[in-house]
């Protein structure tokens, strides 16, 4: 039986197809049209062609071994993590988590000041003088960095694993292996693919690493970055562009279309009961230890940026000193309240539309879907700098970029040079979040609950609210989670957008970070993650604390009935 | 029931709050302009203007205390922006860009009409120069600016050059001495083969500082000399960083022994560094000078004047060099000590107009001597 849209789920749905086509589409499309359209640019002469080509080829080899090492660390620290029972899980699950309030700069930095040539541990301990820069260093940062991506995207998924399969294999005499191998990988496979992609993406987009760390092995985002700021040739950065563009698509379009997803209808299942009973000795060992070991480097170097925002010159002279967090506290607050105000509204609409619009896909069947789809989650694949460059190239003409055309004189409808610009950009990079999150959820949730509530007579609105909105809001906050995180520390998409009265922290660290004083950095990057934690606890409390009235309140009702 | 309507609510309020948030961005500056600017009587303001040592005639205290203008520069001006601020009530936010990044959106803020910054300051004057031959800048003869010479200035006021930014090279003394090698004095000595992959440079198609001393060092060598020199300190150098302020980071951890860098001021460095000497080439350097300009199409092309007069005037200078340790380009104005004085140091010849317009030629030269 079909069930009939009602007219506003379709006001919403061409509301949302508007957006993403403005939003998302028309900035990407004007990047390509720019990048294509500049006849003069390096990318018609042979020269500028086998440059770009080079750099593609830095980046692909960067952004593979990534993806191969991430993921699969991911991977083992999430069953470690989630599904090992040992001493002191707590803590390293709570570790693990560190890079993701950690703005990358300094991360790059507190790597040189450990294993550089005269670094810490390769030098002064090992007597080693090797030159940290170069596609390892890349890599090792990237690694550091986005495992702990892989790990929280593949965790979520193996909390919802069904563990009565395993059970049932285990019953008709199973081993372990064999278990893992036919059963566990595979339901879990749609989730590590997808993981891999994101990893590979964040990879690809990463501009900043390779700038600090790559010396003369740059990759095509970094060089992107450097053509513009360094060779003033935005047109030229934009061909770059184009072909950083076209892995990306690639990578995307493989990974949506022809790594099928298969769907599992399990109700969600309670983390206890995913704990292996029976593991190997040398197995467990194993996999601990190597989740001990990665999760101290981690920890190592968030230890050492403490470090280098209090001493006197970070990685020479190590006096304590508290004169670059008092140099903070004289300067201005006012970027740290920005990033606040737009990693929070971004990250919480953002997250909202990516649900609304996974509900509407998968639910409602509506037309277009597949275009809406690949419309929201194309963000994904397009690099933040190139978006970024996208929206000015798009929006620095009035009536939101289409007026090139038609309105040549209205000045208040152009979007760049107002506030607003890089909270669009933002929601749109977000929504994908969302989408994804919602995605996740509504796999496992079987969509005859939502007819039983038609059958019951409920309205659609009813039905949204009260049966999907309850299962939705986890993976809701979910979601905002995650976007808010990485809101506080985005630089790429919002690099060129940003005017002198809304420059957030991020930007404050790169330029601190830029100009040479490494200690303030450290200083500034480390209140920027402790103030980013700080806020993720006070949600967290916030979300909860609902959710605790709202069970206290059905006990009560409970209560009632009974008298 | 009741909890469906709570997320609701939540979810409603999540909304409605983002987008009030949204509409209110503009107005959070100027809250912020309330609290920094200082009070100030009629009376006082004579005075200023009479022995604080600045004036301009576009100064009105009545309308242009409170108002904020936007710059974007290449360093964190701040503190003297807020010394403007104490002297006229005027505040200035300020964003930190690289100088192709600054070129590149005022481009784009022309092609669309809209007028970000009011201000330009600090910079490389080729950037400047490039900038005026495309109508971004606006030309204003500060009256200040006569006494600035010549080649400090744009002969038709589109900028004005406030600082000098000198090229040096940033040693690290321990390891010269550990590895036994002679202090670099002249540009001969960072060939000597101890240096070899010891010194650290950074690119010069993403930056002025490299850029502006290949270009002196052929200006100064000529062509054939200067390229043959340039051959053979490519050979010392294992790569190119991408900015200009990464080869001092650079020799201050021990990655590379001397770092070609470019400083307008900087004294923190040595004294925060007990390793770490700046050393400027006895046979001479390059430089450049930091200037400051008026963005075309400016509404408060008053106040932008006003900034101008101010930073050129005696006050201005002297707040200048007192905070960055810089050079500055009058040289009337009475320098704190410890700064490095303009007089003893060997510059070279340049000619920033001959800077701006060979850059693609030398850059692509560059690119085929690199290989």
């Amino acid at each position: 039986m079909k069930q009939k849209n009602s007219k506003l789920i379709k006001i919403l749905y061409g509301l949302i197809i508007g957006f993403l086509v403005y939003f998302i589409l028309l900035p990407v499309m004007s990047v390509i049209v720019y990048g294509i359209k500049s006849e003069n640019s390096l990318f018609f002469s042979m020269k500028g062609l086998e440059r770009s080509l080079g750099y593609l080829k830095n980046s692909l080899i960067v952004s593979f071994s990534v993806t191969a090492i991430a993921t699969c660390t991911g991977v083992m620290l999430a069953f470690t993590l989630n599904r090992i029972k040992f001493v002191g899980r707590g803590l390293l699950k709570l570790l693990v988590l560190l890079p993701f309030v950690n703005p990358p700069f300094v991360g790059s930095i507190s790597y040189i000041m450990l294993f550089g040539r005269r670094g810490l541990i390769s030098n002064k301990l090992l007597g080693l003088s090797i030159s940290p820069y170069g596609p390892w260093g890349i890599v090792v940062i990237q690694v550091l960095g986005l495992s702990s991506l892989a790990y929280i995207l593949i965790a979520s998924s193996i909390k919802k694993t069904d563990t009565t399969l395993e059970a049932a294999a285990r019953n008709l005499g199973a081993n372990e292996n064999d278990i893992l191998r036919s059963i566990t990988i595979p339901m879990m496979l749609p989730e590590i693919s997808s993981t891999a992609l994101l990893v590979f993406l964040a990879s690809m987009a990463d501009f900043s690493t390779p700038l600090i760390i790559g010396g003369n092995f740059q990759t095509l985002a970094s060089d992107l970055y450097i053509q513009i700021t360094g060779l003033f040739d935005m047109k030229s950065a934009a061909v770059s562009g184009l072909i950083l563009l076209i892995p990306c698509i690639a990578a995307f379009v493989i990974q949506k279309y022809h790594l099928q997803k298969k769907s599992y209808f399990t109700e969600e299942t309670l983390s206890s009961s995913i704990e292996y009973e029976e593991i190997n000795a040398y197995t467990k060992f194993f996999l601990i230890s190597f989740t001990a070991i990665f999760i101290s480097f981690i920890f190592i170097k968030y230890f050492f940026i403490i470090v280098g925002a209090f001493t006197k010159q970070w990685g020479y002279n190590y006096t304590l000193t508290f004169s670059h967090v008092n140099e903070l506290i004289g300067k201005q607050y006012k970027p740290f309240i920005n990033s606040i105000k737009l990693a929070f509204i971004t990250a919480s609409l953002g997250s909202f539309l990516g649900m609304l619009i996974a509900y509407l896909i998968r639910f409602k069947k509506l037309f277009l879907s597949n275009f809406v789809d690949f419309a929201a989650t194309l963000p994904a694949a397009v690099p933040g700098i190139l978006f970024g460059i996208g929206y000015l190239v798009a929006f620095k003409y009035p009536i939101l970029g289409i007026g090139k055309w038609i309105f040549t004189d209205i000045k208040p409808w152009i979007l760049l040079g107002t506030g607003s610009i890089i909270y669009l950009i933002m929601i749109a990079r977000f929504i994908n979040t969302g989408l994804r999150s919602g995605y996740a959820l509504l796999e496992h949730i079987n969509p005859d609950m939502e007819k039983a509530s038609y059958n019951l007579g409920a309205g659609e609105i009813e039905t949204f609210f009260r049966i999907m909105a309850p299962l939705m809001k986890d993976a809701f906050f979910a979601s905002f989670i995650r976007a808010f995180t990485s809101g506080m520390i985005t630089l790429g998409a919002i690099i060129f957008l940003l005017m002198p009265s809304n420059k957030v922290a991020v930007q404050q660290i790169f330029q601190v970070v830029n100009g040479g004083n490494i200690g303030a950095g450290a200083a500034i990057s480390l209140t920027l993650s402790l103030l980013t934690l700080f806020l993720l606890g006070v949600f967290y409390t916030l979300f909860n604390i609902v959710e605790y009235m709202k069970v206290i309140k059905r006990n009560k009702d409970r209560l009632n009935i009974w008298k | 029931m009741n909890k469906k309507k709570i997320m609701a609510l939540v979810m409603a309020v999540m909304m409605i709050i983002s987008l009030t948030a949204c509409n209110s961005q503009n107005s959070a500056t100027t809250a912020q302009t309330e609290s920094t600017s200082a009070p100030e009587s009629k009376a006082e303001q004579s005075d200023i203007q009479n022995d604080a040592g600045w004036y301009s005639e576009y100064y009105d205290a009545e309308t242009m205390k409170g108002k904020t203008l936007n710059m974007y520069g290449v360093t964190d001006s701040d503190p003297i922006l807020a010394e403007f601020t104490k002297d006229t009530g005027i505040v200035i936010a300020n964003l930190v860009m690289k100088n192709g990044e600054i070129l590149q959106r005022l481009i784009n803020e022309k092609e669309s009409g809209v007028v970000i910054a009011d201000l330009w300051f600090t910079g490389g004057a080729d950037t400047f120069i490039s900038a005026s031959q495309q109508g971004l800048l606006h030309p204003y003869k500060s009256p200040v600016g006569n006494e600035l010479e010549d080649i400090m200035k744009d002969k038709d006021g589109y900028w004005h050059g406030t600082s000098l930014t000198l090229v040096n090279w940033v040693i690290n003394t321990e390891l010269i001495e550990k590895n036994n090698l002679i202090m670099p004095e002249a540009w001969e000595d960072l060939l000597q083969d101890g240096l070899k992959g010891e010194v650290s440079m950074s690119d010069p198609a993403s930056s002025g500082t490299a850029y502006n001393t290949v270009s002196a060092i052929l200006q100064v060598r000529g062509e054939e000399a200067g390229w043959e020199y340039l051959d053979k300190l490519i050979a010392q150098v294992p790569f190119f960083t991408a900015r200009g302020s990464d080869p001092a980071n650079m020799v201050i951890n021990g990655e590379a022994i001397v770092g070609i860098n470019a400083s307008n001021g900087d004294r923190e460095m040595e004294e925060n560094n007990e390793h770490i000497k700046l050393v400027y080439p006895a046979d001479g350097t390059g430089w450049w000078p930091q200037p400051v300009a008026i963005i075309e199409g400016t509404e408060n092309l008053d106040e932008a004047k006003v900034f101008v007069d101010w930073i050129l005037s005696k006050r201005g200078m002297e707040a200048y060099a007192r905070i960055r340790n810089a050079a500055v380009a009058r040289k009337d104005v009475e320098i704190p000590e410890g700064i490095i004085n303009i007089n003893d140091i060997n510059l070279f010849p340049v000619d920033f107009q001959a800077n701006a317009e060979s850059r693609d030629q030398i850059l692509l030269d560059w690119a085929e001597h690199i290989q």
